[in-house]
């Protein structure tokens, strides 16, 4: 099969996988318990504005007939009106998904620094102290739930670090009139970061820098993303070491390897260069695939921090019950999942024929 | 030292540097010179002034439209840009505020006279037809948005109209006593034209995601609007009245409770609302915040279906009442944030009966009444939301085993979401009438009376005419509601509500609960008490 037929074969799968998506979304929809328009109305509503509502909505209409309507507005692009804010749900989903991308693109950073280094570390001092290090950081990593890994990184870096209790002593000393800050103090306004939210995005961190040559803006960006970072990377940053480590260990039982030493390279070089140069495409494809993972994962990060991303939406919109926003952003959800998927599998086939001729 | 937190040190020595970096003494946006008495994020600013604030609400309301939602904390925003005509005072009365002076005309009509002096925010004088429109988009359910402040908050009112420039004709069909209880707690002024023109506002709820969809002629103007996240506003320099205590005001929300408490210990907000018992002990440790509470005018109670049994007997309603102990709930799930309860309201609201004890626990009692009732070993399900009232989910527990502990009832509670509860309150009471959604008799649920009238609490719930959503039929109590509203001199109509009052103890339409505590954290710099109705006006404080 061409690499052309395979990827049309791949998007059309992805069509199957959007539709089948909406479909049971819609299908939850249409058996969940509550009436749509006293949802939109709230407490109080007589039932004579409930009928209005209904009628003006058309949820009067047969569940075929709301179903053929959802599916067309899909087709073009309009997903339809939040019950809750009478706003335009695709404009209520874009305006979400930079937060969002920035945290999963800094969660993968943050992932890639850590377990990458570890990884080799990990697989060329196997049954060392280092080793077991990185293979109880990589277990408790993955056993780790999110939000309770949030939880705590709040509570230690957010709330204890943030306030100078009492029986930590006081923040200043004065000798000779002058006034010198412990080093606690410093100490404490170095780990503090914000218990959620977020700053100012990375753009206009970075247009502040371009702009007036001002870092503080950055700072503030770093300090806001670094806790949610680091919470919905944790998991990532544990498989991906296990995924370099034993990359790395199979590449090493190879005989180019025995071959490069023998030929004297340094050990560095022979690790660094060729050993993880080869380990990394399989890494690469996980990465590609798990950052639809991270999008839809954000949603428990987003949730503990409050981060003003598309997984914070969600969970707004489900407590308000406001399916079309619910529908609209699972459905993109879904989308970014295939979409990658797509794209790495279009990668792959094109840097190994073998796959498209599965 | 484990990946993760090699990782933080590494980003951390990154932020560290940034910071060194940040200590530029010329550098006036400078966010961590300390010496900036400007700086909303140094909590250790000695010389913070607190021109800025931050109040973090539990819930951000997605809808802009100040007619469109009920909700308590959509008013909190809300009402600093589109302020209230009048000074609501709980348990006081109203008092003059954009509106001067009000009279009763004598026939079903009272004439408000406006100040000259107001303007909005986009530079329109305010008129008696902005105020009259507003009332009347709010009432007609033909124009505009469907409100349940208009169902509800202006249940009375029948539509207003312009006089002259200054004075607004309100027309109502109830006592004029029970028409000031309602306007004076939701008349607030639209500007028509911009909300016609810009909102298409008589056929569409007003919305958008720009500062520019707001336009009150409250106090504070929106600067910044990030829909679902934050909105800022900052002092309006045309207001007519005094200056506001603070320059500006971000308002946002954290749906957790968890995430409220952190935000209050460690100073990024200066005031947030709901604050769970649990995290008391903790916020009054932190140094610079605490917790401040007051006794609210919300009520809560498990409301029971009469027209199904086994809650069609008297005699077995009563029996869960003497089945719960309020007390117990109140004193460990509670510790002692609330009141137990015996009636629809709390003290406070205008026709609360002094005279009423709550029920006490008295097993025997119950278990005798339920046989008297004849529906000795009968099932019950009591549904309970979570999330929404302090504990509520532990409470709606409580309630069932103590129920359960009955020798001739067993009840399990159903742990649900809100909205569950919500839809049962509003399903009515015939399951004929209302099939797809009339499923849940027993649930427990919480309302505030912030009309500080007694007819607020309860003309929803009891009344029959007009009235498909009620959760008790019963004629007695309905008659003497709707006789109430009627009732001119403003003593005889309390003393009417307080025999409403005293006949729904009897009748036990409810498990009566408690009345719950309103916990808020302050910065303790602030100075405010807070208020039974669980409204925050920032004009109500200082520094």
């Amino acid at each position: 099969m061409s690499l052309g037929k395979f990827l049309v074969r791949r998007i059309l799968q992805g069509v199957f996988v959007i539709w089948g998506v909406v479909t049971i979304l819609f299908g939850l929809r249409a058996v969940s318990p509550g009436d749509p328009a006293n949802l939109m109305l709230a407490e109080g509503a007589t039932q004579d504005l409930v009928e209005q509502v209904r009628r003006e909505e058309g949820l009067d209409e047969p569940i075929y007939v709301q179903y053929f309507d959802y599916l067309q507005g899909l087709v073009v692009g309009d997903f339809g009106y939040s019950w809750q804010s009478n706003r335009e749900v695709e404009a209520m989903v874009i305006e979400r998904i930079p937060a969002t991308v920035e945290l999963a693109v800094a969660a993968t950073i943050v992932a890639i620094v850590i377990a990458i280094p570890l990884g080799v570390i990990s697989a060329t001092r196997r049954n060392q102290p280092s080793d077991y290090g990185a293979t109880l950081f990589s277990l408790l990593g993955i056993s780790t739930p999110n939000f309770w890994l949030g939880l705590m990184l709040i509570l230690v870096f957010g709330v204890w670090f943030g306030i100078p209790y009492p029986t930590f002593g006081t923040s200043a000393i004065g000798i000779l009139g002058v006034t010198i800050p412990y080093p606690s103090s410093i100490w404490y306004g170095m780990i503090e970061f914000p218990t959620g939210r977020r700053g100012p995005s990375f753009a206009d961190a970075a247009l502040a820098i371009v702009s007036s040559g001002s870092l503080s803006e950055m700072g503030t960006w770093l300090k806001h993303i670094t806790l949610p970072a680091l919470t919905l990377g944790t998991y990532f940053t544990a498989l991906i070491t296990r995924l370099t480590r034993s990359g790395m260990v199979d590449e090493l039982g190879k005989p180019y390897v025995t071959a490069t030493e023998a030929k004297g390279l340094p050990l560095v070089l022979i690790r660094y260069k060729h050993v993880l140069r080869n380990t990394m495409i399989p890494i690469i494809t996980v990465l590609g695939l798990q950052m639809g993972t991270l999008l839809g994962g954000a949603v428990i990060t987003e949730t503990v921090f409050n981060w003003p991303g598309l997984g914070l939406r969600l969970i707004d919109a489900i407590d308000m019950r406001d399916w079309p926003l619910m529908q609209g952003i699972v459905v993109f959800i879904a989308l970014a999942f295939v979409t990658i998927n797509i794209l790495v599998d279009a990668v792959y086939a094109s840097l190994d024929p073998q796959v498209s001729e599965e | 030292m484990t990946g993760a937190s090699a990782a933080s040190a590494g980003i951390l020595s990154i932020a560290g540097c940034v910071g060194e970096e940040e200590e530029d003494p010329d550098d006036p946006d400078d966010p961590d010179d300390p010496d900036d008495p400007d700086d909303p994020d140094d909590p250790d600013d000695p010389v913070d002034e607190l021109d800025e604030i931050t109040i973090t609400l539990s819930q951000f309301p997605d809808t802009i439209d100040p007619l469109d939602h009920i909700t308590g904390d959509y008013f909190d925003i809300y009402d600093h840009i589109y302020e209230p005509l009048f000074d609501f005072e709980p348990g006081e009365g109203i008092f003059p505020r954009v509106a001067e002076e009000w009279e009763a005309q004598g026939d079903g009509t009272t004439h408000v006279y406006l100040r000259d002096d107001v303007v909005f925010h986009n530079g329109d004088p305010l008129t008696a037809g902005d105020v009259a429109w507003t009332i009347n988009r709010t009432v007609d359910p033909e124009k505009g948005v469907p409100s349940p402040i208009g169902t509800f908050g202006l249940g009375s009112i029948e539509g207003a109209e312009a006089v002259d420039d200054t004075t607004v004709a309100i027309n109502y069909g109830a006592a004029p006593g029970l028409a000031e209880f309602e306007f004076g707690n939701y008349a607030r002024a639209i500007n028509r034209d911009w909300a016609i023109e810009q909102h298409d506002a008589e056929n569409e709820a007003i919305s958008g995601a720009d500062a520019e969809n707001f336009n009150g002629t409250g106090p504070y103007e929106v600067v910044e609007f990030e829909s679902g996240v934050e909105v800022v506003v900052e002092a309006f320099d045309d207001y007519w009245g005094p200056d506001p205590p603070f320059e500006r005001i971000t308002f946002n929300a954290d749906g957790e409770s968890s995430g409220r408490a952190a935000a209050i210990e460690t100073g990024e907000a200066d005031v947030t609302i709901n604050i769970l018992p649990e995290d008391v002990a903790t916020i009054n440790q932190a140094p610079d915040a605490e917790v401040r509470n007051v006794t609210s005018f919300r009520t809560v109670f498990c409301p029971m279906k009469n027209t199904v049994p086994p809650f069609d007997s008297q005699e077995f309603r009563q029996a869960m009442n003497y089945a719960v102990d309020n007390e117990e709930i109140v004193s460990t799930i509670l510790s002692g944030f609330g009141e137990p309860r015996g009636q629809p309201v709390s003290p406070g609201i205008n026709g609360f009966n002094p005279d009423i004890e709550p029920y006490e626990q008295d097993i025997g009692m119950a278990e005798s009444l339920v046989e008297e009732s004849g529906y000795g070993d009968v099932e019950i399900e009591l549904y309970a939301p979570s999330g929404r009232y302090l504990n509520d989910a532990e409470i709606g527990e409580t309630v069932a085993d103590q129920i359960d502990q009955l020798d001739n009832v067993n009840c399990e509670a159903n742990i649900v979401e809100f909205g569950v509860v919500s839809d049962a309150n509003q399903a009515g009471v015939d399951p004929d009438e209302f099939e797809d959604t009339w499923e849940i008799p027993f649930y427990m649920i919480g309302w505030g009376v912030i009309t500080g009238d007694t007819d607020y609490g309860v003309q929803g719930f009891f009344t029959i005419p007009d009235n498909p959503n009620r959760t008790f039929d019963d004629e007695e109590l309905s008659d003497a509601i709707l006789e109430s509203q009627q009732i001119q001199d403003p003593d005889d109509r309390r003393e009417q509500l307080e025999y409403v009052n005293e006949l729904a103890h009897e009748k036990a339409p409810f498990v009566y609960l408690h009345t719950q505590e309103s916990i808020y954290g302050v910065n303790e710099q602030i100075q405010w008490e807070p208020r039974e109705d669980e409204t925050i006006y920032t004009w109500e404080m200082d520094t």
